[in-house]
């Protein structure tokens, strides 16, 4: 009996996979539909006769572009995790004055629109000279990541037990190494994390690439798929088919890691 | 083995702040050297290996100066440059969209051609009104285009309309009904929510004998109800609200369509359609062409703290409106040349541009006759009572009045 | 570094002194000064003169107090906008929320290829929100969208999604909603593996049927995680702007205008910039914010107490 209901029950879990999904099939039916066939009515359902100049542009055009994406991606990561994790374990263990506020000042950060702080940006780096630089973008997009990679650690370092800590200080560790060779450790899921969201985040990012790296050889992917939405020519096969490449990393990594994602998201926002 | 990946994090960290102290010196961004020039323009369709990027960097090699092009997306490119003005790093040269000249040159951004001094003695005089505020002139014009109406023969002849016979707006409603009775699609257009809806709607608007001080005057209205009509009666698709120009051609090019409108940058795209397409003056309310309105870039000189650098800036300019490349851009733009014997050479090299020559040419400046620096809001609002009215949000009456108050109340809806 | 050796006994946390602690605060509060509060401040004195191009550029702008709150509270944008960026979040919430729990319960029943489907449900989450936005504009397309053709091949009329007032707010929310399922289906699910499944147990002992276990079992339990799934899902939801913004503009009109989308358009979307009335809008939309913010940390303590 239970098997039978188990088919049915896949069967539906399927069907309603291709519904959520439909969305990222027609985005790829899309890039390989010729131009003269893209804005007819009705639309192809299937792409007949496809054509692959899209990806072909995105293999000549856009390989600098997947660089500088993963460069800026792994680098605010790195930058993300060492604000936050030092951070977090201060918040968590040493109940530092102030701590509270803090705490707070870290929920209300996360809910400045992220057009504000681009203009904000724009503006400093116009003075220091952070534009069309990939550091500059790197500051910029950990912004994204940085309140939540705090309240993750905090949450993720609250459940790492005193008796390891003293028994690390009885052995004479200062506070530093304490957590460097202890607690950082103890809590690598909340780096894994913490990495990977601020690495999706920052692949995904296009208000700050736009603002700030506009122009100049460091453009992320997101970028790349915004140059071809020219002033007077749109060229939607290169831009859908760099979508399609542009999301394989994020799909993978997100498929691949989708554990600490869980855990991640729910041990930044239930402390328990 | 945890212990030595969060060395490695951190390892890596410290490799980052390390590098981004070692960038942050000066020349990053290309405005340390004396000899390091800026250069903006709206053309980001062009990439570091185009025909345009290398005659920029040409005329800069031939001023003596290293210039670093950057291509900015059109719609903020005026944010962009009122910012950096604001921080004194103002590009040395900026190439701008034509009505927003005047707006920077308010803002005291821009320095006179006259101050440079470029010679502006054989450009037309209706691209230079644009660039024109108080009677000071502050733009080159590098190019210039507008609109016509494109149509497909093939459909055109199923439905037995002779382009040639269309004179004026009665004319052409009735071409749209035969082609929509054929089951072909009447015509395409672009009323999006920006200046590209503005630009679309103004040869109609103007062909009526509207004025754009009084934006709910009845012959404004006449050419908005015009448009509603279309859409009513299922001549033009309802997507025409949401169309840039760009997505309205891409309509044309499935071929169902009559006509579309659309403009001069389209005609590389429409020989390579493989459509048998004509092109035919956009008609007036009660006959004759309609006056469209100038489109094109402006070469401006923003003001900089340093004037000695003025100097090369001028040499860049000048390098870039001399005949030879001037043509070479408007060749590659899909442009007319804003210089009348120019236009003689193109018309004999590429003959299908010759209507485009003749609209140019009857074309306004859109901030002309001293509307100047209050033409954003104007546009502003008539694009927003445009998209109004065909949504069906309001009526054209109504749209439009309100739009009307908007303008004279400053502030926007 | 070093700090006295505990002597106080296991129930402290941490022996050393309390501002030694700020060592390891200092690179976060250095980076929250230097890249939120400046923004911030910079925004707030933007909102607070009357600028035009030429004063903007000569940073003289006369200071106006609150004029262009004044301007855009009293402007005939405001209530549309604000009622739209209500109606957006609150419904981008209730159902991102609502699918995403029966999603979650529904794979919470381990079928075959169950651990493999959810997986793929995540995907859409995490595409560039560029990506999907455009995605969705190419569907909802009056002409040659899917969706149209669709509804015409069921023999219904076709929508105008994006270019008709009644349709685009929906249209937009239609996106957002399909963006946060993922969101709410992880939330969620990991929330339902929390509850010990013997709970289930003795109450099926009890005879009750699946309907009744849900909401006396499940719901409560999952009390915590919604609230915080709700909550998170609001300020991410209440500064959406990129895909509005890629799929109507807020238009027609102002449809699908939201005080996110219509600071951008103050600020950067028009050929004339208008800083002041653009940084107040987004100030309000902080403040907005800043409101739930509180209520957020209220919820937490109240669960940390509980």
């Amino acid at each position: 009996m239970s098997t039978r209901r188990q088919w049915w029950k896949t069967a539906l879990g399927v069907v309603l996979t291709a519904l959520m999904l439909f969305p990222i099939y027609w985005m790829i039916n899309v890039s390989l539909t010729p131009g003269e066939r893209m804005r007819q009515t009705p639309p192809d359902w299937f792409p007949t006769s496809p054509t692959f100049e899209g990806y072909a542009a995105v293999l000549r055009d856009q390989l600098p572009a997947l660089g500088t994406s993963l460069l800026v991606g792994v680098c605010t990561a790195a930058l993300t995790v060492a604000v936050a994790a030092p951070a977090g374990f201060a918040l968590a263990k040493l109940s530092p004055l102030g701590g509270g506020p803090l705490h707070f000042v870290l929920v209300i950060a996360q809910m400045i629109p992220g057009i504000i702080m681009a203009m904000g940006f724009y503006s400093l780096y116009l003075s220091v000279g952070g534009l069309d630089t990939w550091w500059g973008l790197v500051i910029a997009d950990s912004t994204l990541a940085v309140p939540f990679g705090a309240l993750v650690f905090t949450a993720f370092m609250s459940a790492v037990p005193d008796e390891i800590i003293q028994a690390a200080r009885i052995d004479g560790a200062g506070l530093w190494r304490t957590f460097r060779s202890v607690v950082l450790p103890a809590s690598r899921n909340a780096v894994v994390t913490v990495s990977l969201f601020a690495f999706l985040w920052a692949w995904s990012d296009f208000v700050f690439a736009n603002t700030l790296n506009g122009s100049g050889d460091v453009r992320p992917i997101t970028l790349g798929i915004y140059r071809y939405i020219g002033n007077n020519d749109q060229d939607w096969n290169s831009i859908m088919a760099t979508a399609v490449v542009a999301s394989v990393p994020a799909a993978v990594l997100l498929v691949v890691a989708q554990r600490y994602v869980a855990a991640g998201v729910t041990a930044g926002a239930v402390k328990d | 083995m945890t212990g030595a990946r969060a060395r490695r994090v951190l390892t890596a960290t410290a490799l980052v702040l390390g590098l981004a102290a070692a960038c942050s010196g000066p020349g990053a961004d290309g405005r340390g050297g004396e000899r390091d020039y800026r250069f903006w323009d709206p053309y980001t369709q062009f990439g570091d290996d185009s025909e345009w990027a290398a005659l920029v960097a040409d005329c800069g090699r031939r001023a003596g100066v290293s210039l670093h092009r950057t291509g900015y997306d059109g719609s903020d490119l005026t944010t962009r440059a009122i910012l950096a003005g604001q921080q004194g790093s103002s590009p040395d040269v900026l190439v701008l969209d034509n009505p927003v000249v005047t707006t920077l040159a308010e803002g005291e951004l821009l320095l006179p051609v006259d101050e440079l001094p470029v010679d502006l003695g054989d450009f037309e005089e209706n691209l230079l009104e644009s660039g024109e505020l108080d009677g000071t002139r502050y733009g080159v014009p590098i190019g210039a285009n507008t609109l016509a109406l494109y149509y497909n023969a093939d459909v055109l002849a199923d439905a037995e309309v002779d382009p040639a016979a269309i004179h004026d707006w009665a004319d052409l409603s009735a071409a749209l009904t035969e082609i929509s009775a054929k089951g072909h699609r009447g015509i395409t257009f672009a009323a999006i929510g920006n200046e590209e809806g503005t630009y679309q709607f103004l040869p109609w608007f103007w062909g009526s004998g509207a004025d754009l001080e009084e934006l709910d005057s009845p012959a404004a209205v006449a050419a908005l109800r015009l448009w509603k009509g279309w859409l009513d009666a299922d001549l033009a698709p309802n997507s025409v609200i949401n169309n840039n120009q760009t997505t309205s051609w891409q309509e044309f090019e499935t071929g169902t369509y009559g006509f579309a409108l659309n403009g001069t940058w389209q005609l590389a795209n429409a020989r390579a359609s493989g459509i048998d397409f004509g092109v035919i003056p956009i008609p007036s309310r009660h006959g004759g062409p309609a006056p469209g309105a100038a489109g094109g870039e402006m070469v401006t000189v923003p003001v900089q703290e340093d004037p000695r650098r003025y100097e090369r800036s001028r040499a860049i300019v000048e390098c870039l409106v001399s005949d030879d490349n001037l043509l070479t851009t408007d060749t590659v733009l899909s442009y007319v040349a804003p210089v009348e014997a120019l236009t003689a050479r193109q018309r004999a090299e590429d003959p299908e541009l010759s209507p485009w020559i003749s609209a140019v040419r009857e074309a306004r400046g859109r901030t002309a006759n001293d509307l100047g620096t209050r033409y954003p809001l104007i546009s502003e609002n008539l694009w927003t009572a445009v998209g109004n009215a065909l949504s069906g949000a309001e009526t054209p009456q109504d749209a439009l009045a309100f739009a009307q108050e908007a303008v004279t109340s400053d502030f926007g809806r | 570094m070093t700090t006295a050796p505990n002597r106080s006994g296991p129930r402290r946390r941490w022996p050393s002194p309390r501002t030694t602690a700020w060592g390891f605060l200092a690179p976060l509060v250095v980076y929250l000064v230097a890249f939120y509060l400046y923004p911030l401040l910079r925004n707030l004195d933007l909102s607070l003169r009357d600028h035009t191009v030429r004063s903007f550029v000569r940073n003289d702008a006369p200071f106006v107090w609150l004029d262009n709150y004044v301007r855009v509270v009293t402007s005939a944008a405001f209530a549309p906008a604000l009622w739209n960026t209500l109606v957006f979040t609150a419904l981008s919430l209730v159902f991102q929320y609502g699918i995403g729990l029966a999603l979650a319960v529904f794979f919470h029943q381990h079928f075959r290829l169950s651990v493999p489907l959810r997986a793929l449900f995540l995907v859409p989450w995490l595409l560039p929100l560029i990506v999907s936005a455009s995605t969705w504009s190419w569907m909802l397309n009056s002409e040659s969208g899917v969706v149209n053709s669709v509804l015409t091949a069921f023999g219904a009329d076709p929508v105008n999604w994006l270019t008709s007032p009644q349709y685009s707010l929906l249209a937009v929310l239609v996106a957002n909603i399909w963006i946060g399922i993922p969101f709410n289906l992880v939330l969620l699910y990991s929330g339902l593996r929390n509850i010990p499944p013997r709970l289930h147990e003795a109450a099926a002992l009890d005879g009750a049927g699946g309907w009744q276990r849900f909401w006396r079992i499940t719901m409560p339990l999952l009390r915590p995680v919604s609230a915080i799934t709700l909550l998170l899902g609001l300020v991410y939801t209440l500064k959406v702007f990129d895909i509005i913004w890629i799929m109507t503009q807020g238009g027609p009109g102002n449809s699908s205008t939201t005080l996110a989308t219509w600071s951008y358009e103050l600020g950067f979307g028009s050929l004339l910039p208008r800083f002041g009335p653009g940084a107040a809008v987004g100030n309000l939309l902080i403040l907005i914010a800043l409101f739930f913010g509180v209520i957020h940390i209220r919820v937490q303590r109240r669960q940390e107490a509980a």
